[in-house]
């Protein structure tokens, strides 16, 4: 009976278990509340290690180097991992054993070791829990279950932001990788559920080409390179929006500028949440270009109004928009590139590339958007970020192709 | 290949190994692999028995104590104002060629990382307090006295602009220091 039913639920394609979804839903949560540890945060953990900036500046590049390198070796790592709940379990003990790392050993070769072990985990996480969401949802209503992968995950990521803000001020900076460490516990019971999900959907399918030829007809595909294009662009123009507009708020607003940054960042979180079901839906009924359009057009339309804005709480505010595009963003990409990799087999190979492209975006458009900042003021830099932004709008309206298989 | 992934984990896991043996005898808040010269006060040496009769290094003779709880390290260590408010983290400290401390570098403001500002401070402007082993420098500025000041740029033309002081009351003509 349990099996007939199975199979019908098979069918009828987007009713997952609903326990498997919660699952998905609390992984997602704790595993955005782990990343937000290892953000810009470990350079001023560092520092209160009496580490000096060069150091950490090359503790960083560590990490950067390791996870631009990975990205596709981690996505054919996981595309050969027969079951990618285990995947997932490896990517999160690693996690662990670096945010431990952090906080028992902030010395050079500890601190570098972590750096590695959490810039490959997260190359092999991003990527198997992408898949896990495809074997549950199926591919007819992967656009909705991204749209919540995304809610959850912002959900995560504000909490994170408010629980580790809270332990830095009133315990210590080392208690915070504790906390993450921590957190790894709920993540990794999560997955429990997820470890018995079907995973036979993102096979190959059994009479297709034989793999090298599957490999070259995919990186042969147009539709992969515009978009990683565009993702690449997108992220160059906006990673250093952020910064440049807290460290702004930090010139202009005196007592309460941390509490606006952090606004600054909770406040798009929350714009996800509440947004990104929808917009995975959209992708589903009305397709990806539009949304592709929306989204990456906050980026120019936010760039505008930050170079007149000057009033703190205003550039918050704006900030808001980025909610909008980092929604519309976190549903496209895995499933634009599920829309081309198909059942090739190679799925997650493609979004290690395209990985790979945001990665380039985002090692630099930080350094990108202080440079201007530095040489030309604020509003500039604010213009030239809001122009890239504007080009990759244009790009996508002019070469980017619908992807969504027609019904 | 889930023999292959465990492998891999099993590799990361007897470097870490390595590493935890390796980071841990220097132990303390600096970075001991990285000033090897900086001559211990009491080396302790434990005769290792070695085979080879190699000569122990001496320590040498011309050593003076400082007493116990007078200094303290600042690198990394947090700034308050006069009313104990926050005002960030000391990241560097500016020397001349007559040895004078010209200057700290905080960094100042920002949320767990993000939108803080490195601005150089007139080492006149700071007090310490050895004894307050966790935020041991006071700044005789607040914060909106700070804020504003230029980012610190390290070397090329022109120099860095650092904070000699309290914006002037309103009024006066010429700011006070830099260019």
């Amino acid at each position: 009976m349990a099996v007939s039913e199975r199979v019908q639920e098979r069918e009828i394609g987007s009713t997952a278990s609903p326990s498997a979804e919660r699952a998905l839903d609390w992984l997602n949560l704790f595993v955005a509340n782990i990343q937000t540890g290892f953000g810009p945060f470990i350079a001023v953990y560092l520092t209160t290690q009496g580490w000096t900036q060069t150091a950490i500046g090359i503790a960083l590049s560590v990490g950067t180097v390791t996870s631009m390198a990975s990205q596709v070796p981690a996505g054919a790592l996981v595309d050969a991992t027969a079951r990618k709940s285990t995947a997932a379990a490896f990517s999160i003990l690693a996690f662990t054993l670096s945010a431990l790392m952090f906080a028992f050993w902030p010395v050079p070769l500890s601190v570098y070791l972590a750096e590695v072990l959490h810039g490959f985990s997260s190359c092999t996480l991003g990527p198997a829990i992408a898949a896990i969401s495809i074997a549950l949802a199926g591919r007819a209503a992967l656009g909705q279950r991204l749209g919540r992968n995304a809610r959850y995950a912002s959900i995560g990521s504000a909490l994170g932001a408010g629980l580790m803000g809270l332990c830095g001020y009133y315990v210590s900076n080392a208690a915070i990788f504790f906390l993450t460490a921590a957190l790894t516990l709920p993540a990794l019971a999560a997955l429990v559920p997820l470890s018995r999900i079907d995973e036979r959907a993102l096979g190959p399918d059994r009479h297709s080409a034989p793999q090298r030829e599957r490999i070259a007809h995919l990186l042969a595909d147009r539709r992969l390179w515009i978009f990683a294009c565009c993702a690449m662009l997108f992220t160059l123009g906006n990673a250093g929006v952020l910064p440049l507009a807290s460290t702004e708020i930090t010139r202009r607003a005196s007592s309460v500028a941390s509490l606006l940054i952090a606004a600054c960042i909770v406040l798009p979180q929350l714009i996800v949440a509440l947004i990104s079901p929808r917009i995975g839906a959209l992708a589903e009924s009305r397709g990806r270009r539009w949304i592709m359009l929306v989204g990456f057009s906050m980026l120019p339309l936010r760039c505008l109004l930050l170079a007149f804005v000057t009033s703190p709480p205003l550039m918050v505010l704006v900030q808001a928009l980025d909610g909008v595009a980092a929604a519309s963003f976190g549903v496209l990409v895995p499933l634009v590139t599920s829309d081309v990799a198909g059942r090739s087999g190679h799925y997650n190979l493609s979004l290690g590339f395209v990985g790979f492209a945001i990665g380039i975006g985002g090692t630099f458009g930080t350094p990108l958007a202080g440079f201007m900042a530095d040489r030309f003021g604020d509003p500039v830099a604010f213009a030239s970020l809001g122009l890239i932004g504007f080009v990759v709008a244009i790009l996508v309206w002019a070469a980017m192709p619908e992807t969504r298989s027609p019904r | 290949m889930r023999r292959a992934l465990a492998a891999t984990v099993l590799a990361a896991l007897l470097t870490l190994g390595v590493a935890g043996a390796r980071s841990e005898p220097p132990g303390g808040n600096a970075p001991a692999s990285q000033a090897p010269e900086a001559a211990a006060p009491n080396p302790a040496p434990a005769a290792p028995p070695e085979a080879k009769p190699e000569p122990e290094p001496k320590p040498p003779q011309n050593l003076e104590e400082i007493d116990a709880g007078t200094t303290v390290a600042i690198l990394g260590k947090k700034v308050r104002d006069a009313s104990g408010k926050d005002m960030g983290l000391v990241v560097e400290v500016l020397v001349d060629r007559d040895a004078n401390v010209r200057a700290a570098v905080i960094d100042f403001g920002g949320f767990l990382g993000v939108g803080s500002r490195k601005i150089a401070i007139d080492w006149r402007l700071l007090q310490f307090d050895p004894a307050d082993r966790d935020a041991p420098i006071v700044l005789s500025l607040d914060r909106a006295e700070v804020q504003a000041a230029p980012e610190y740029k390290p070397g090329g033309q022109p120099g860095p602009l650092v904070l000699v002081g309290p914006p002037p009351a309103v009024g006066t003509s010429a700011p006070p220091g830099g260019q």
